[in-house]
């Protein structure tokens, strides 16, 4: 029998793979079976809805994907009334994703999450004017975020990172000091894409989140520089797509992974990968990830 | 009920400037219904990576047949593959429609693909159909066999699809009306049609991330705020949405 399961500062995961924020919502429970996830994390929720950003929201790079969404969303109440009861039917663990744009925005939230397995906290959209990337750059705004969420929550805090930090480690180090008890490295990387027939950016907000395989090795190395640097869980997040990535990550530091827009790819990603890292844990006789990872550390 | 699966091609052909593209599925007739879609992706590859999304153009019982015009890095692959080759397939997807036993048809270059599709409900109707170049108005026949009236007009000698409409307004009088072609087609019908049409719909197209509401990436701005093609379309009314 091969365990799976990761427990980390008061987060428990029947095995390491977590459906990431901002791609999928409810209809993809009738393509992945969720009962089969480690955990999932609901999309950036607000205090109050928000529309996104003006079309083209999104558009395909080599390998990956550049997307201006603008945080859409029908806010934190349609999240307690309509998302959350329909998710708790399934065994996974639940994150959701919490965006402000002050600090004040991030306390209340805080406040009226409840009942899930933990919230994670987004300081990394490069997406939107206020908040977001502009909290997750420096230690010191990205130390205040955390430590008001903290504050107003008894639920673990995970903070979602951006690969735009002056520098990963001390905002990460800073968060662990704010009360984080992990850390998902990273969000999407800041990109542009241009409309050669109009002769201007693609996106009215001209910066976009680039995703997908195209970035997973800077993400990776991203994962690799804190966790040599720092005793904290990492979560770790950025063009997975296959078994083989996972165990990249693995042995960069991160102690459970995130998939995002694989899924676009191809929507049982997520599964196929569950399966994959069992069969080679049971061709090369790992019982559990202790044992994998120890044979990672030496 | 949406589904996720891998199927194989059975035909690939020339089409006027398209590729009709069969795919062996003894499902998808019974699930999909008028105005649905699929987002559809070469099977091994990461590049491209995101599925495109196409209108059916017609479902039999052990397949269904999609019309590709090769315009980007996805449609020129899509458009390449051969008899045998097996595709990801997710759908059928969107919010389906009953369609009415009449009305009136409007389609600009491929647009005709979710309308053909369309007409094979209706009785009776009016196909309004434009495009570049006398080659390129595929399917016409069939349309007429269907029992339509069919307008055409080529841009390289007459002139647009909406000059078309224009001339014939009287036509849509008191009918149901399905448009289908590029935004600055929609844009233009806005202004034309007005108060002519009884009720006015749509097929919009957006660049798609994931094809189920998760990633909000194909919004349409409309009266009531952003919708998404996926969930709420592809089919919206005329009169609510707003194009640029």
């Amino acid at each position: 029998m091969i365990d799976l399961s990761v427990s980390f500062n008061g987060i428990e995961l029947k095995n390491p793979v977590i459906l990431a924020s901002g791609v999928w919502d409810l209809p993809y429970t009738e393509i992945i079976d969720f009962n089969e996830l480690g955990g999932v994390v609901y999309k950036s929720v607000s205090l109050r809805p928000r529309e996104g950003n003006p079309p083209p929201r999104l558009t395909e790079t080599p390998c990956g994907v550049i997307n201006s969404i603008g945080l859409a969303n029908k806010g934190v109440d349609s999240f307690n009334k309509e998302i959350l009861p329909r998710l708790k039917k399934f065994d996974t663990a639940i994150f959701v994703n919490i965006f402000g744009e002050t600090i004040e925005e991030f306390s209340r939230i805080s406040q009226m999450i409840v009942d899930v397995s933990g919230i994670e906290v987004n300081i990394s959209c490069p997406n939107v004017r206020k908040g977001g990337v502009s909290f997750g750059r420096e230690p010191e705004t990205a130390f205040q975020v955390t430590k008001a969420v903290c504050e107003n929550s008894d639920l673990p805090v995970i903070v979602k990172l951006t690969p735009a930090a002056s520098n990963i480690v001390e905002v990460a180090e800073a968060c662990l000091k704010a009360g984080a008890s992990a850390v998902t490295a990273v969000n999407t990387f800041q990109g542009l894409a241009i409309d050669i027939e109009s002769g201007e950016p693609l996106f009215k907000n001209v910066v976009g989140g680039v995703s997908g395989p195209a970035i997973k090795p800077q993400a990776l190395y991203n994962v690799y520089q804190i966790s040599r640097n720092l005793e904290v869980p990492i979560i770790g997040s950025g063009g997975i797509t296959n078994f083989k990535d996972v165990l990249e990550y693995f042995i960069a530091g991160a102690t459970a992974i995130q998939l995002g827009s694989a899924i676009f790819n191809n929507p049982l990603a997520p599964i196929e990968i569950i399966d994959n890292i069992i069969k080679y844990m049971k061709d090369n006789g790992y019982r559990n990830l202790k044992e994998l990872r120890k044979y990672i550390d030496e | 009920m949406n589904s996720f699966r891998i199927l194989p091609v059975i035909e690939n052909r020339v089409l006027g400037p398209y590729n009709l593209i069969r795919i062996e599925d003894e499902d998808m007739h019974q699930q999909a219904k008028c105005g649905h879609f699929v987002m559809v992706g070469i099977t091994t590859s990461i590049d491209p990576f995101l599925l495109r999304p196409f209108s059916f153009l017609s479902i039999e019982e052990d397949s269904f047949t999609l019309l590709i015009k090769a315009r980007g890095r996805g449609t020129e692959k899509l458009s390449k593959v051969k008899e045998g080759e097996k595709l990801k397939i997710l759908g059928p997807l969107g919010e389906p429609i009953k369609p009415p036993e009449r009305g009136v048809l409007i389609a600009g270059g491929i647009g005709i693909a979710p309308l053909y599709y369309q007409s094979q409900w209706m009785n009776q109707g009016i196909l309004f159909y434009g495009a570049k170049k006398e080659s390129a108005l595929v399917l016409k026949e069939e349309i007429k066999e269907r029992g339509f009236i069919v307008n055409t007009i080529t841009e390289d000698r007459e002139g647009k699809v909406t000059d078309l409409v224009s001339e014939n307004l009287d036509l849509l009088k008191g009918e149901k009306i399905f448009i289908c072609g590029p935004e600055s087609m929609i844009k233009e019908l806005k202004d034309i049609i007005g108060d002519y049409a009884k009720e006015a719909f749509v097929y919009m197209e957006r660049r798609m991330g994931c094809g189920l509401g998760g990633c909000k990436s194909c919004a349409v701005k409309t009266d009531s705020g952003y919708k998404y093609v996926c969930q709420e379309g592809p089919i919206f009314s005329l009169s609510e949405v707003k194009v640029d």
